[in-house]
């Protein structure tokens, strides 16, 4: 009983500002705030954006997170500890290490620059941000989902004839699916969900976040409402439509 | 064929796997039994590929497979746990093989059929691989192995995870199959009866070293170490001096030239409950092994055994079918004899009878 009351506070601590949010804004200013071509393009670039990085995260995360839970080699662990750093420093601290990583004054950033890729006040800054505060994510969802897989499956497929790459594909990513998919998902929200480090790296092209903030300190909270609840709507949407489109446990034919 | 020569492994800094010496003949069927910890998955994990060799060689049919990769070895791996593919169906996970060499699918389908119905899975084919039993995820286990005719049949603990009952079923399929199939076989069991009822080898493995390997029969009946006697469950092992039968001293005592490459000569085996004449080939301290089955015991007198001829009291009767396993005690020693369940009854044999027991020289193997 009283576990269901602390559990309940909790639930009504998540949902209630969201549920207050939504009734703060009728539908009709949704619609409106849909139809402002500043919203709609800091909607757009932001689910752009959210999914590359994500995109990238997972083209990278997956052989990652199969090293990390297949081999054990000196330093793993420490690696796999420093991997989650970014889940926990200061967002706007995220950005300014970006800044001085990737700016047009540091390396690789100005190397990038040379061939025409400008990143600190672009879109690319956008997605190295997500990038950056989003792979962990993905990495420790891939790490987990491989280790559940039995290594002796492998084994087994390698000696029916499989090569360690068939052996990986047809046996152990198949099987990691749901775990790496949850990890990117929340990876995707996350990405979607990023500011400080977004405001810091590039501020314009405005992400949704950035520019529900800029109407929020310019105008107020009534002209940051609409926004607000129709990016809550949209970020819902996609999330609702992974969950049904996303795979079940398979069952054989 | 299988052989092993001088096979060690380092993992993790400490030896796996010491000198394995070992060779199964083609077509044979070889058991290694040995304790938990003891390397035995470790080494069929190194036959298979899986893991690689600090130095030895490995060979398959004549074939030196040390460094080929698993995928190159043509070798069928049934792990204790099964590892059925939880993605596939049945027919799946038994085409898995052909798949990968390519086989035409009518050719692929042939095959499996064929194995389904000597394995009796012809049934479950279409169906996924949640719900099946253990016996039933055995027989696939097995079925998925030998589809792609491996020349070499490696099996760890395969009845491990099923019943009694079952493992008898299990036992006779897997007679079958064999017959059927024609593989080389290694089997890695911690089951004496297994070892006992389906090898034409056995290998005793201990801390990476094989202990003891010969005929099953062999191996059990004269086993080399306590460790083996013990793990075998061969007997009873008591620890004492070896002495000259006449008390001369070694060197003066002129062992009897038997044939043979041992001096074997006459001997008194003393523990401070017994003395037990014994075939001896060292003097001092010793071991022997007691084995149940030559162990006589009768509540009336044993004419016609002049030594070995002591008293004892029955300590427990343990029935086990038509054999009843009679523990005894003389002095502070205990040791076991097996004795027809009829002779028991009609000798009425009860807890604290006192019995006479008697034993050859012979029946005792000292080591």
């Amino acid at each position: 009983m009283a576990g269901a009351v602390l559990g309940g506070l909790l639930v009504v601590l998540v949902v209630g500002p969201l549920a207050r949010l939504l009734w703060e804004a009728p539908p009709g200013t949704i619609a409106e705030a849909a139809l402002d071509p500043e919203v709609r393009d800091a909607v757009a670039l932001t689910i752009l954006t959210a999914s590359v990085a994500t995109a990238i995260a997972v083209v990278l995360g997956i052989p990652l997170g199969y090293l990390l839970a297949r081999s054990r080699f000196p330093g793993s662990r420490f690696l796999s500890g420093l991997l989650d750093l970014p889940v926990v420093i200061p967002h706007p601290v995220a950005g300014i290490a970006l800044m001085l990583f990737l700016g047009r004054h540091s390396t690789i950033g100005g190397a990038l620059a040379n061939f025409g890729l400008e990143i600190v006040n672009h879109v690319p800054g956008i997605v190295a941000a997500m990038l950056f505060v989003s792979a962990p994510l993905v990495v420790s969802g891939a790490r987990e989902a491989f280790a559940s897989v039995d290594p002796k499956l492998e084994r087994v497929a390698r000696t029916l004839g499989d090569s360690p790459w068939g052996a990986f594909r047809r046996i152990s990513l198949p099987l990691a699916t749901r775990g790496i998919l949850a990890g990117a998902l929340l990876a995707w929200g996350r990405s979607v969900s990023e500011f400080g480090a977004i405001v810091v790296l590039t501020y314009h092209p405005r992400v949704a976040s950035v520019l529900i903030y800029d109407r929020f300190t310019l105008s107020g909270l009534p002209a940051a409402v609409p926004a607000a609840a129709l990016l809550l709507l949209v970020a819902l949407g996609v999330f609702l439509l992974i969950r049904v489109l996303g795979p079940a446990e398979r069952t054989p034919r | 064929m299988i052989r092993l020569d001088g096979v060690h492994l380092r993992a993790g800094g400490i030896f796996r796997l010491e000198g394995i010496d070992l060779e199964v003949e083609s077509a044979g069927y070889g058991l290694i039994i040995g304790p938990t910890g003891s390397g035995k998955t470790t080494l069929l994990e190194a036959i298979a590929g899986h893991v690689p060799l600090t130095s030895g060689r490995i060979l398959l049919d004549d074939e030196d497979v040390t460094n080929a990769a698993p995928e190159r070895r043509r070798i069928g791996f049934v792990y204790q746990g099964y590892h059925l593919f939880p993605h596939f169906s049945v027919r799946e996970n038994l085409t898995y093989g052909l798949d990968r060499a390519r086989v035409p699918r009518d050719e692929a389908s042939r095959r499996v059929n064929e194995l389904a119905a000597i394995l009796d899975i012809g049934e479950l084919l279409d169906r996924g691989i949640t719900g099946l039993s253990g016996g039933e995820q055995q027989r696939i286990a097995l079925a998925r192995a030998l589809v792609p005719r491996p020349r070499i049949l490696l099996l760890d603990e395969p009845f491990a995870a099923v019943d009694h009952s079952m493992r008898r079923v299990l036992r006779n399929t897997l007679a079958d199959l064999r017959e059927h199939e024609s593989v080389t076989t290694l089997h890695v069991t911690h089951d004496v009866d297994d070892a006992l009822r389906l090898g034409s080898m056995v290998a005793v493995l201990s801390r990476g070293r094989v202990a003891q390997s010969g005929p099953p029969e062999d191996v059990f009946r004269n086993p080399v170490s306590p460790f083996v006697a013990d793990f075998l469950g061969s007997g009873t092992v008591l620890r004492g001096r070896i002495e000259r039968l006449d008390g001369v001293g070694e060197a003066a005592a002129g062992a009897e030239p038997e044939s043979g490459n041992s001096r074997r000569f006459r001997a008194v085996f003393v523990t401070p409950d017994l003395r037990l004449d014994v075939v001896a080939d060292h003097v001092g301290e010793a071991h022997v092994l007691i084995r149940p089955e030559d162990v006589l015991v009768s509540k009336t007198e044993l004419p016609g055994y002049p030594r070995n001829r002591f008293t004892a009291s029955i300590t427990r009767l343990e029935r086990e079918g038509p054999v009843v396993i009679v523990h005894l005690r003389t002095g502070k020693t205990d040791f076991r004899a097996a004795l027809t369940a009829s002779t028991v009854n009609e000798q009425g044999m009860a807890r604290n009878d006192p019995v006479a027991v008697a034993m050859k020289a012979t029946a005792v193997h000292v080591f």
